[in-house]
């Protein structure tokens, strides 16, 4: 498999220039990092209010149908408004019904899509997907969590930890195991009474999880959206990808910004220590490190609008390297913001977490070059073992 | 694995690559039983040179040269700007690199930008043909880096100019009929302002070349003594005291950073990350091959990533709506990445060739004629030519971030 192609001009036009500026000046007013550090000492950790606002905006349902009340846009689209949601570290679960989104265009029904996908886009459903299971993988052959057939419904076991705005979500799509062995998904209405929902203490305060305990929690037959199992699963995943990077890539400019800011206004030894090399260069490859990731970024969305099917290889791209530039910024940040970066009060902190988090989820850099160094050079020797 | 070139492409682009990568398929010469040089930099003996130079004869004589370039100056005006497909499709191809790479890619489009007609009419033709080799006269003994400290004199006469001075590293200088030269017209000015820009005529009386070799053994780049060398007054390139400001837009097009080259590659063997897998794969290791050591194989894809960013990265410089926090950004870190992504990829080369990689030039047993060691060590040539690493880290910070100078 190689890189597929890809549009000379990756599909641009001014309609996604339109998205990004609208959104950007959006998000300077209603979420400055003021407010987001005020958000994350909240219950709740996001505001309602602003919800509705980005729902009414369109980004709810930006690449849902416009059947549904989206927009019908494409993953180009939905890389600028997710690089730009990432620089202002918005709290508000937009990537979950991102996912969630993927999620029923993967796999649901005509009906299940008419019933989910308007109260997505309108902001009246908060909806999750939940990525991981009991052990803490994510990937298809480590979803351990069962649904049986009973009584004309299904019955659900096991746990799914880490789902963001789980405790809000009054709907989440999962991975289960059948008794065939193959994977389904499901999505389940909550609350439900065989639900135990539990909220988690995360290192990010900005994006708020939940630990959810399914005992033997009895869904309807039409929760199970009815196509593919793992096909879907994987489908959702490599969009997963993809989205995941285009935010990530957002916060290592907001980071990188910072630090640059920072190292122009602060002055030691009678000169700003933006003019030391050491700092400066460190900056630097912050930068390079943040184009070239954007890039892959912006490749892979074009591939996913214009060759889904072939799509996996510059999405997996695109997370890998985000996932080596975000954290590699973020460690400069608070280095280089001196004793200051090392506080509370400086905003450093709160890029950290996000790129922990952000890094964590759907596969760091070392897990997809595995997955493309099998593209680019056949098994490994334990693989052939 | 990637084809250099993957992008979906108009119809009349596609139909032109199609015929150059014909053209290149049916003319590229033979493996001519000698060693050729890996780039511009280690051109050594007269019939490397002359088999260089024929084949930039013959593209140009096929009309692949100067596609971007007026007309009138022995160029093809084309409006499609179809010159970087050519030297796609030369790379691809590995065919051999086009020998006049300083008047191709530096001195031609800067005497474009800088030109009186009279010296784009006398210049521009025979820098395609390669009838007329150009080398660059910047860095000196004292001037490395800090290049506007250069001391390099040229006083004016009744009919011109004289030179005295010492310019170092000069590649092609045996070999070139002029120089693109730097030198100080006004010593009283300031650092900057008292520099001037010239073309200089390497057969001047008071011209001495001294080959340098390189850390390979390998020649090629020179030193150029100037004792009281004569030019004419035409020599001079823009206006007396502008020579900083137009060196600086010779290195834009030396580092890659403006498009309105002449055509053409500077290496034959642009490496890829293609080719180290396939390097891999023959390379023994433990019982296996290299391909199949787990290390190895996720530093190999860090390269895949990078190579394919540098390539995606190319299309997206061409749109400004994707450039727009940092509209330069791309074009000017690309000489920067590009020199240590082929560094780095040598060296892993050499490290996934374990034993084998210590056998040098001329052992019958080095695998692929000891090819990766070579470009390992010349891969220096170019992360500290044209400006060191470092030095496109100064002006990445101060020019695309705002970052204060440093100094």
């Amino acid at each position: 498999m190689s890189y597929p192609q890809i549009p000379a001009d990756f599909g641009f036009t001014e309609e996604h220039q339109v998205l990004r500026d609208s959104a950007r000046r959006f998000l300077e007013e209603r979420c400055p990092i003021a407010e987001v550090r005020r958000l994350s000492e909240s219950p709740l950790g996001h505001d309602p209010a602003l919800w509705k606002e980005i729902a009414r905006l369109g980004w709810l349902g930006l690449v849902l149908p416009e059947a549904h009340g989206g927009a019908g846009l494409g993953h180009l689209h939905l890389a600028i408004l997710l690089e730009e949601t990432g620089r202002r570290l918005l709290p508000a679960p937009v990537f979950a019904a991102m996912l969630t989104g993927f999620a029923l265009e993967a796999a649901g029904s005509a009906a299940q899509r008419a019933r989910f996908e308007p109260a997505l886009a309108s902001g009246d459903l908060v909806a999750s997907f939940a990525l991981c299971d009991t052990g803490g993988g994510w990937e298809a052959a480590e979803i351990e969590a069962s649904a049986t057939a009973r009584d004309g419904g299904f019955v659900l076991r096991g746990i799914k930890p880490f789902v963001i705005a789980g405790a809000e979500a009054g709907l989440v799509i999962a991975p289960f195991r059948e008794r065939s062995g193959e994977l389904a998904l499901f999505a389940v209405d909550l609350p439900n009474r065989g639900v135990r929902v539990e909220g988690e203490i995360g290192v990010d305060p900005t994006r708020r999880s939940a630990r959810l305990v399914f005992e033997d929690a009895f869904v309807s037959a039409s929760a199970r959206l009815d196509t593919g199992g793992a096909a879907m699963l994987h489908r959702v995943h490599v969009r997963g990808f993809a989205a995941l990077a285009a935010e990530m890539v957002g916060g290592a400019e907001s980071t990188l910004l910072m630090t640059r800011d920072y190292a122009i206004a602060r002055k030691q030894f009678d000169r700003q220590i933006g003019s030391f090399q050491a700092v400066k260069h460190p900056i630097v490859d912050v930068m390079i490190g943040v184009e070239l990731a954007r890039t892959h970024v912006l490749a892979a969305a074009a591939a996913l609008d214009h060759a889904p099917d072939s799509a996996e290889i510059p999405a997996r791209m695109a997370k890998a390297i985000a996932s080596e530039v975000y954290p590699v910024a973020v460690r400069r940040a608070v280095q280089l913001h001196g004793g200051y970066g090392f506080t509370w009060d400086c905003d450093a902190h709160f890029y950290f977490k996000r790129a922990l988090w952000s890094r964590a989820m759907l596969g760091d850099g070392a897990h997809h070059r595995r997955f493309l160094a099998a593209e680019l050079l056949g098994p490994s020797a334990e693989a052939r073992a | 694995m990637s084809e250099l070139v993957q992008e979906v492409e108009p119809n009349e682009i596609a139909e032109f690559r199609r015929e150059v990568r014909a053209w290149m398929q049916a003319n590229k010469p033979a493996d001519p039983g000698f060693k050729l040089p890996q780039s511009f930099l280690e051109v050594e003996s007269d019939r490397q040179f002359e088999f260089l130079r024929d084949w930039q004869r013959k593209v140009f004589d096929a009309g692949y040269l100067g596609l971007d370039w007026p007309a009138e100056y022995g160029g093809k005006g084309d409006p499609l700007k179809r010159q970087r497909i050519v030297s796609q499709e030369l790379s691809r191809a590995r065919a051999p690199f086009l020998v006049n790479v300083i008047g191709l890619q530096w001195a031609g489009p800067t005497i474009l930008h800088y030109g009186t007609e009279a010296q784009k009419k006398r210049y521009l033709k025979s820098i395609l043909s390669a009838e007329e080799i150009w080398c660059q006269g910047f860095s000196e003994p004292g001037a490395g880096s800090d290049l506007a400290s250069a001391t390099t004199r040229a006083e004016r006469t009744a009919e011109g100019w004289r030179v005295t001075g010492h310019k170092v590293w000069t590649t092609l200088a045996h070999k070139s009929k002029w120089m693109i030269l730097l030198a100080r017209t006004d010593p009283r000015a300031g650092k900057y302002e008292g520099l001037s820009y010239f073309l200089f005529p390497m057969d001047a009386t008071g011209v001495t070349v001294q080959p340098l070799v390189k850390m390979t053994g390998e020649g090629g780049f020179n030193q150029v003594i100037f004792d009281d060398a004569l030019m004419g007054r035409d020599a001079l390139l823009g206006q007396e005291g502008q020579g900083w400001q137009v060196a600086m837009t010779t290195l834009l097009f030396e580092r890659g950073a403006a498009e309105g080259s002449g055509g053409g590659q500077a290496t034959s063997s642009a490496e890829s990350v293609h080719r180290l897998a396939s390097l891999a794969k023959r390379a023994r290791r433990g019982g296996g091959t290299a391909a199949e050591d787990p290390v190895l194989r996720d530093r190999a894809v860090e390269l895949w990533i990078q190579e394919e960013a540098l390539r995606l990265g190319s299309l997206r410089a061409r749109i400004p709506g994707l450039n727009l926090d940092r509209p330069q950004a791309l074009r000017l870190m690309n000489k920067l990445v590009y020199s240590e992504f082929n560094q780095r990829l040598s060296e892993l080369a050499c490290e996934m060739l374990g034993p084998a990689s210590t056998l040098w030039l001329g052992d019958e047993h080095a695998v692929d004629r000891a090819e990766w060691p070579r470009a390992y060590m010349n891969s220096f040539g170019m992360t500290i030519g044209g400006g060191t690493s470092e030095i496109q880290r100064n002006i990445l910070g101060e020019r695309v971030l705002g970052l204060p100078k440093s100094k």
